[in-house]
């Protein structure tokens, strides 16, 4: 009476595809409050975490004591409180485009570098790799000819000769490579510690991961740059990590900025992006040169330059002193964050139509 | 999955129990053993222990969890025993355990069965496997029917009803509603009617007496109206509240308009769903009787050396009855010792009139006059006449909570409960121990809600056909974000207006609309005894 194999993975099917169709209602969820695990490792599939689902039920306000059980008790190691699963990095990708309705990213240096691949678009009589499907029509065809194969006189033999034998052959083939560096700022004279760091992480998270999305991970370098009165350039995780109490001036870190790109790089061929994050409180000589060496030496080469205030004070003005010069800018986009849930809303403003700005 | 009857090794120690339960006068019914992988296990479970359900997101959701957690070794899946009890009975064993804890669940899925087979509460059904497979095949039937969309929707409406199953219930269907189809058989049993005596010559009656006695002309009047609005409202409906209803799921299931493959998802989600009522009101008793036939065999497996390890199996088997304060409620340790000292009691005699009666304490604590009965006798009545409520209520003395370590908190739990030091009759440095006398009453209180909100249905035609539910207020509110998608559901199942009363509102439901109206609050006696005189319990204007 029993089935060979107890199996859930119709059900399981069932629930992935119900996930699916509802993706697009949750990738707001999942970008601003989910826990994106794997995020770092560049153009791998994501581990997401949310709040697990539940039917509605009447239940108390706040159930109490650790009565009620079911039968054989709690299960072990169960988290009923979350929710996990897969998420390709294309598909979160694409979700996070259609969300915000970003535009692909503008690909500058098209035809200064190539990249080679191979396609079989042509066949020959020499060759290693066989196409049995072309080798097989023309033998029939030449079977044909010479009457060996004849289904009506029941003779249904194919003989395949040398000259029926087609092969697959390669052919080089030129696509522009489309480079795109990375430079990303961090202000480490503030304490970037709890909520601020972990909406500078995310922020950052998503930001690679579309530019990566829009290049391809392997065409792109990102790069970490910290400051507090001296800039130096800094590993991932370090970015997150290295914090100062000491006095603080940005324009160093833009200086460095400058002069690694202009100088390691072919601005010819390569697309330039920069993101500041800090808490914008620098002073007003500071932020008169921030703004000097972005319009004077990045702006002209940089595809885009984001401007991001974390958490900003009332004494934060960097944002508030580069809007007199750049109110509505292609090039130069000025955010704020305040809370987690604003995160897509900044990337909207990084990353968006220049009419869509909030 | 394999029979383990394939199994020599499994097959042998199986002959072993059974010769043993056989040998204690245990009443088993047929058990089938199936032996699983981990995965397998973890799959059984979501399906309420039957070996196939419908498709349905909210298995795939927790096995899609589950399968992450133990691929990547976050949880051992080291169950420790499975069972559907019935007729045959289905037990599952994992297949990575060693043939000493194959055989100690062996002997506690005996105890189990027992127990199921012989309760008060009927548990045990003839083929209930074999029907919950049926009743899939009917829900996969009605998914076609239906199509994929719809069905989902309505199995996700039907799962916000589930918590409210309550088929023991003093108001369960069976004594809260009167159905067309119970009407005529009951009638059927009614005795002939008796010739009618000789009346008697009355008196005259005079005015006065009119008035001392004018109701009994009224209440023929009242009985002969109430029959007659009964029998219309059951040629109408086929069914007639006679008293508020709480297993609201099991009315829905009878009584609300729906399709074949909706009454399909209903019915199945109530089958596999009903018995979670019975493990609640008997888990004390149900694990403890387990517990305790459990060692019964395995001690005797031991001795003639079927099986080895007894030290490992003394381990695990301290580890399951380890006490957990009364909140935490560990069933498998109070149920374990309570059974032994009730065995004790019975073979010391202290199950008596006398007994209870005797006055001199030197006397009674000296007492040890066994009864005629064998204490295994007096148990297996126990098993068959009473639940947990009334074994805890019977045997469960505050001395007995104190030697169960029932009163003993862990510091941290302590200062996290808020207990202060005045209610602290006892500390050292890891617990603290408190009054005993009040965990009693502490514990039957749970029997009373078994923490869940009690709501009832209380009116089928609510507003011109609304079916309204009460929930019997006591000082918890509900949680309020909830009500609204929940009464929507249970639209969608009644498919008519919806309205919840709870404290002083009333929550409707009704044409896609949500409202929540202040009202004055409802005593819930007062609805039932409006419910009993046919009386609407209820009305808005």
């Amino acid at each position: 009476m029993l089935e060979d194999r107890i199996s859930s993975s119709e059900s399981e099917g069932a629930f992935n595809e119900f996930i699916e169709e509802r993706l697009e209602s949750l990738s707001e969820e999942v970008l601003s409050e989910g826990n994106l695990e794997n995020m770092a490792d560049r153009g791998s599939d994501i581990i997401v975490e949310l709040d697990t689902i539940e039917p509605p039920r009447l239940i108390y306000e706040s159930p109490g004591g650790g009565e009620g059980e079911g039968p054989g008790g709690a299960q072990p190691g169960r988290d009923p409180g979350k929710l996990r699963f897969v998420l390709t990095f294309q598909r979160i990708m694409e979700l996070l485009g259609r969300k915000l309705n970003l535009p692909n990213l503008k690909k500058e240096g098209e035809g200064k570098i190539k990249r080679l691949s191979y396609e079989f678009k042509t066949f020959g009589p020499l060759g290693v790799i066989l196409d049995k499907k072309r080798t097989f029509k023309r033998a029939l065809k030449t079977s044909i000819a010479m009457g060996e194969y004849n289904p009506a006189a029941g003779k249904t033999s194919v003989s395949i000769l040398r000259r029926d034998k087609r092969f697959k052959l390669p052919e080089t083939i030129e696509k522009p490579r489309h480079r795109a560096v990375v430079f990303y700022m961090g202000d480490v004279s503030y304490s970037t510690e709890g909520e601020r760091l972990d909406m500078e992480k995310r922020l950052v998270q998503i930001i690679q991961g579309w530019i990566d999305y829009n290049y391809g991970p392997k065409n792109v370098e990102h790069r970490f740059f910290v400051h507090d009165v001296n800039a130096t350039e800094v590993n991932a995780a370090d970015f997150y990590n290295v914090t100062n109490a000491g006095g603080t001036r940005a324009a160093a870190v833009f200086e460095l900025v400058s002069q690694v790109a202009l100088s390691e790089y072919n601005p010819g061929s390569t697309n330039f992006y920069a993101f500041y994050f800090g808490d914008g409180e620098l002073f007003e000589d500071d932020q008169r040169e921030v703004v000097q060496i972005v319009d004077q030496t990045l702006r002209p080469y940089f595809n885009r330059i984001g401007l991001v205030e974390i958490l900003p004070s009332h004494f934060s003005s960097l944002n508030k002193h580069a809007r007199s010069r750049y109110p509505n800018d292609r090039v130069v986009r000025l955010a704020e964050i305040k809370q987690k849930s604003q995160t897509l809303q900044v990337i909207k403003t990084l990353f968006g139509e220049v009419y869509a700005q909030y | 999955m394999r029979n383990i009857s394939a199994d020599a090794r499994l097959g042998g120690l199986w002959e072993r129990v059974q010769h043993y339960a056989r040998g204690f006068g245990r009443t088993l019914p047929e058990i089938r053993f199936f032996v699983l992988d981990p995965l397998e296990f973890a799959s059984l479970l979501e399906k309420n222990v039957y070996p196939v359900s419908p498709v349905n997101i909210w298995e795939g959701r927790n096995m899609v969890s589950k399968r992450h957690r133990i691929e990547t070794g976050q949880e051992s899946a080291l169950y420790y025993e499975v069972v559907q009890c019935g007729n045959p009975s289905y037990a599952y064993l994992n297949n990575t355990n060693s043939d000493m804890t194959q055989a100690s669940v062996m002997a506690h899925v005996v105890g189990h069965c027992e127990f199921s087979e012989l309760n008060v509460l009927c548990d045990s059904k003839p083929n209930r496997s074999e029907y919950v497979m049926h009743l899939v095949r009917k829900a996969n039937m009605g998914r076609t029917q239906m199509g994929d969309l719809h069905s989902t929707e309505y199995w996700n409406a039907c799962e916000s009803i589930v918590p409210l199953i309550s088929p023991n219930s003093q108001y369960n269907l069976a004594n809260s509603v009167d159905s067309d189809l119970e009407m005529p058989l009951r009638e059927k049993v009614q005795e002939p009617a008796r010739e009618a005596e000789p009346k008697r010559a009355q008196p005259y009656s005079s005015t006065l007496q009119a008035l001392f006695k004018p109701t009994q002309e009224e209440s023929a009047f009242r009985r002969e109206l109430k029959q007659k609005i009964k029998k219309e409202t059951l040629s109408r409906r086929g069914y007639r509240l006679k008293a508020p209803c709480q297993d609201v799921m099991g009315f829905l299931r009878s009584y609300a308009p729906a399709s074949f493959g909706e009454r399909a998802i209903l019915n199945y989600l109530y089958t596999v769903h009903a018995p979670q009522d019975f493990i609640m009101r008997t888990q004390i008793m149900n694990e403890g009787w387990a517990m305790y036939w459990e060692k019964k065999i395995m001690l005797e497996l031991f001795k003639e050396k079927a099986v080895t390890g007894i030290i490992d199996y003394a381990r695990v088997f301290s580890g399951v009855c380890y006490p957990r304060p009364f909140f935490a409620r560990n069933p498998y340790h109070l149920g374990y010792h309570l059974w032994c000292e009730v065995e004790k009691l019975y073979s010391e005699g202290k199950v008596t009139l006398e007994y209870i009666e005797e006055k001199d304490r030197l006397v009674k604590e000296s007492w040890n006059r066994p009864g005629q009965r064998q204490p295994i006798e007096a148990m297996t009545h126990l098993v068959r006449t009473i639940t947990d409520y009334e074994f805890l209520r019977r045997f469960l003395t505050p001395e007995l909570v104190q030697k169960f370590h029932l009163n003993r908190v862990d510091k941290r739990t302590a200062k996290a409960l808020g207990i202060k030091p005045s209610d602290v009759i006892r500390e050292d440095n890891q617990h603290v121990w408190i009054d005993p006398k009040p965990v009693l009453p502490q514990m039957l209180d749970f029997f009373a809600h078994f923490n869940r909100p009690c709501v009832f249905v209380v009116d089928t035609d609510f507003n011109d056909g609304g079916l309204l539910l009460l929930h019997r207020y006591d000082g918890r509110k509900l949680k309020k974000k909830w009500i609204e998608p929940t009464l929507r559901n249970v639209n969608l199942i009644w498919k008519a207006p919806v309205y919840l009363v709870s404290e002083n509102h009333l929550f409707q439901y009704a044409a896609g609309a949500y409202k929540d109206v202040e009202i004055d609050e409802l005593d819930f006696e007062q609805v039932a005894e409006r419910i009993r005189k046919d009386e609407k319990p209820f009305k808005t204007h």
